[in-house]
């Protein structure tokens, strides 16, 4: 077949931004999921043949994953180069070879169809398996699987050590076994279908400077080698087989990306101050250790939320209170004298980790997660919160707790966080004594009784992610409807308003840590400087851009900009209002304007 | 044939590194060594096996030997358990 011929249609795709910049190049897909393997009769005297084939394929995987451990020791490390041993342990299983000689013997199948059973019926053992750390073990099994076939086929097996001419890697989950061995010059970019923001494709990407784009649900089965891709990591676009006119576009956006990272790595050690003297605490969101020099590295003061499910996940047994202590004292000492935010477990939801009691929830958006957790697992929250207490003897601290709804949960989490105290005192414990308690403000009932709120807490936060989706009633991850997620709407900006006023009228102070910054761009900021919000929390790389905005305008000016806004009746009206406003008044700022841009109708997605 | 109960200690239950020690311990010996978790019993001297019994800390699991070692084997494989493989117990 002449594929040439095929007149290839642009698609473009949604993911989430995990390392910015532009990037042109040719697909390289890895990790296709299991080759496919059919049926396949042999004839008796070709069983020998195929027993010898399939022990040799054995021996020629082991060899490749010696040397790949190899390679990859001394690219990154010792560590890292441990996750084949586990690949190679599996490969030297040996009822697992003799069930597959008996299989080609009596059955005459071919050796990859005879050994793709033999696993198969091992991995149908995992999907019984509760434990999550465990269960995931089952893609080290997989991996396996697919190198062996590969080398019964004959094919050459796609690992990126083997990459030898620039490409754009895309793969459904790049997993550590995928990406290992890759060279910096030849990667222009990831591309996954899986994975969130602090995936390891996406931390990777992050600390090379690649651009990269995660969680662009189905885009590797589209891809196929050598198609032309374009990946757009600052705003979690993908084009795929762009048009002639698509890829003039992205050239020009590409040189202006290259020009203000330029110019934005310049302000790293300025203060986020506006024009007329306006201080905004600018901050970094982080979820493990690794990710602070990252925001460190891009200006930010201090960290305006500090993830902990990550700790708890994708483990067995929960996390006690020495080792969470150290967790958030490393975080605590490195970012000091600057403060951190941190966010008391925000699980449940999406989030369900295997050792709650994990019964299915219809709706677990609205069901028991966040703070309504961890008030009826008292014996969970405590022992974090003694951690973070003790912690904050190294710095400065706040704690944040999460999906407040009513105010009795904060003051139930606050007589908690006294009793904590308490208990560390009669203990002779260090801890911290001045720290600040705050809420996230992300559903509405939160923001109705924001002046009640206020009285009971230090500070707001507002996380605009769920606050749009539980105001508008939308689930982002539906994409039928996923078009009315929009956090330049006019109801999320009136929210966002009276929850600073609320803050504001009885004296504390409020910060935004959700991705309105990243989605929604200049648009977005401006409103938030002109809303009155004291603190701004963004994923580290894009902190110079929000700190260029704060620099760039006036409160003033972003003032009658919200005021403005608030009189609006659509999200159309207000980014026109904020395009003529940039327009008339800030043309330099229009650079940052790309991304205020609607998103792509679902309909037009891949 | 022997049996004997045994527990899981490991902090991070049974992973692929310790299942590799399960086996080479097991294929020491001549006996035919299985390993059963809440029914599903799987041959101690596969990797495999063991890993896909997804033992978890904490897990009882049943030691089923059976040859001409069988109580050598007993003793040792209950003997490493109880001990965690010597590893630190948490």
């Amino acid at each position: 077949m002449d594929y040439e011929q095929i007149e290839k249609t642009e698609m473009i795709f949604d993911g989430i931004p995990a390392s910015p910049g532009i990037a042109f190049g040719e697909a390289f897909v890895v990790n296709v999921e299991d080759l496919s393997v059919e049926d396949e009769r042999i004839g008796v005297d070709l069983v020998e043949g195929e027993i010898s084939r399939f022990e040799e394929a054995l021996d020629e995987t082991k060899e490749e994953l010696k040397n790949l451990s190899q390679v990859l020791e001394e690219e990154i490390g010792k560590e890292h180069a441990k996750i084949l041993d586990s690949h190679i342990l599996i490969l030297a299983d040996e009822v697992m070879r003799k069930d597959t000689v008996d299989i080609i013997s009596t059955e005459h199948v071919s050796a990859p169809c005879a050994f793709h059973r033999v696993i198969e019926k091992t991995l149908s053992a995992f999907d019984q398996i509760k434990d999550q750390y465990l269960k995931e073990r089952s893609e080290d099994i997989r991996d396996v699987r697919r190198r062996v076939i590969r080398n019964l086929l004959g094919q050459k097996v796609d690992g990126l050590a083997n990459l030898r001419k620039e490409a754009v890697v895309v793969g459904k989950n790049l997993t550590p076994s995928d990406t290992m061995g890759f060279k910096r010059k030849y990667v222009k970019a990831f591309v996954s279908d899986m994975g969130g923001s602090t995936s390891h494709a996406a931390i990777m990407a992050r600390s090379h400077g690649i651009p990269a784009v995660v969680g662009a649900d189905g885009f590797s089965s589209y891809a196929k080698p050598y198609d032309n891709i374009i990946v757009d990591g600052t705003t979690g676009q993908v084009v795929l087989n762009p048009a002639p006119e698509t890829v003039k576009l992205y050239e020009v956006a590409r040189e202006r990306f290259r020009q203000l990272e330029a110019e934005l790595l310049t302000l790293k050690d300025y203060p986020a101050v506006t024009l007329d003297g306006r201080k905004i605490e600018l901050s970094g969101n982080i979820e493990t250790v690794d990710e602070l020099d990252d925001v460190i590295s891009h200006g930010a003061k201090g960290i305006g939320l500090f993830r902990t499910e990550y700790f708890f996940m994708g483990r067995g047994t929960l996390p006690g209170e020495e080792e969470q202590y150290r967790f958030y004292r490393d975080v605590v000492k490195r970012i000091a004298p600057d403060p951190v935010i941190i966010r008391t477990l925000d699980i449940g939801g999406d989030k369900i980790a295997n050792w709650v009691d994990g019964r299915p929830e219809e709706n677990p958006f609205m069901g028991w997660r966040g703070i309504r957790f961890t008030l009826s697992r008292k014996d969970i929250f405590r022992t974090q919160l003694r951690a973070i207490y003790r912690a904050a003897a190294h710095g400065r601290v706040r704690i944040m707790f999460p999906m407040v709804s009513v105010v009795d949960e904060v003051r139930a989490a606050l007589a908690i966080c006294v009793e904590v105290k308490e208990g560390l005192h009669r203990e002779r414990y260090q801890y911290g004594k001045d720290v600040e308690v705050g809420i996230m403000i992300e559903t509405p009932s939160a923001v109705a009784l924001a002046d009640h709120m206020a009285k009971e807490v230090d500070f707001f936060s507002i996380g605009s992610n769920d606050l749009v989706q539980y105001t508008l009633a939308v689930d982002r991850g539906n994409s039928r409807i996923a078009y009315l997620y929009d956090e330049l709407h006019p109801s999320i900006i009136r929210l966002i308003h009276e929850t600073v006023q609320a803050a504001h009228k009885n004296n504390i102070w409020a910060g935004l840590c959700g991705e309105m910054t990243a989605s929604v761009g200049v648009h977005g900021t401006l409103l938030l400087i002109g809303a009155g919000l004291d603190e701004l929390s963004a994923p580290a790389f894009l902190i110079p851009e929000v700190k260029k905005i704060i620099r760039s305008v006036t409160y003033d000016e972003t003032k009658t900009l919200l005021k403005k806004a608030l009189r609006k009746s659509t999200s159309e009206e207000i980014r026109a209002l904020i395009d003529k406003y940039l327009r008339d008044r800030r043309p330099e700022l229009q650079e940052f304007a790309i991304k205020g841009s609607k998103q792509a109708d679902p309909e037009e997605r891949g | 044939m022997v049996t004997g109960k045994i527990k899981v200690l490991n902090e991070t239950g049974i992973h692929l590194r310790l299942a590799n020690e399960i086996v080479s311990a097991a294929s020491k010996f001549e006996a035919t060594v299985m390993l059963e978790k809440e029914g599903l019993e799987v041959n101690a001297k596969s990797m495999l096996g063991v890993a896909m019994l997804g033992a978890e800390q904490g897990a009882e699991l049943t030691l089923n030997i059976e040859g001409s070692d069988e109580q050598d084997a007993l003793d040792t494989l209950t003997g490493l358990f109880e001990t965690n493989f010597g590893r630190e117990m948490i």
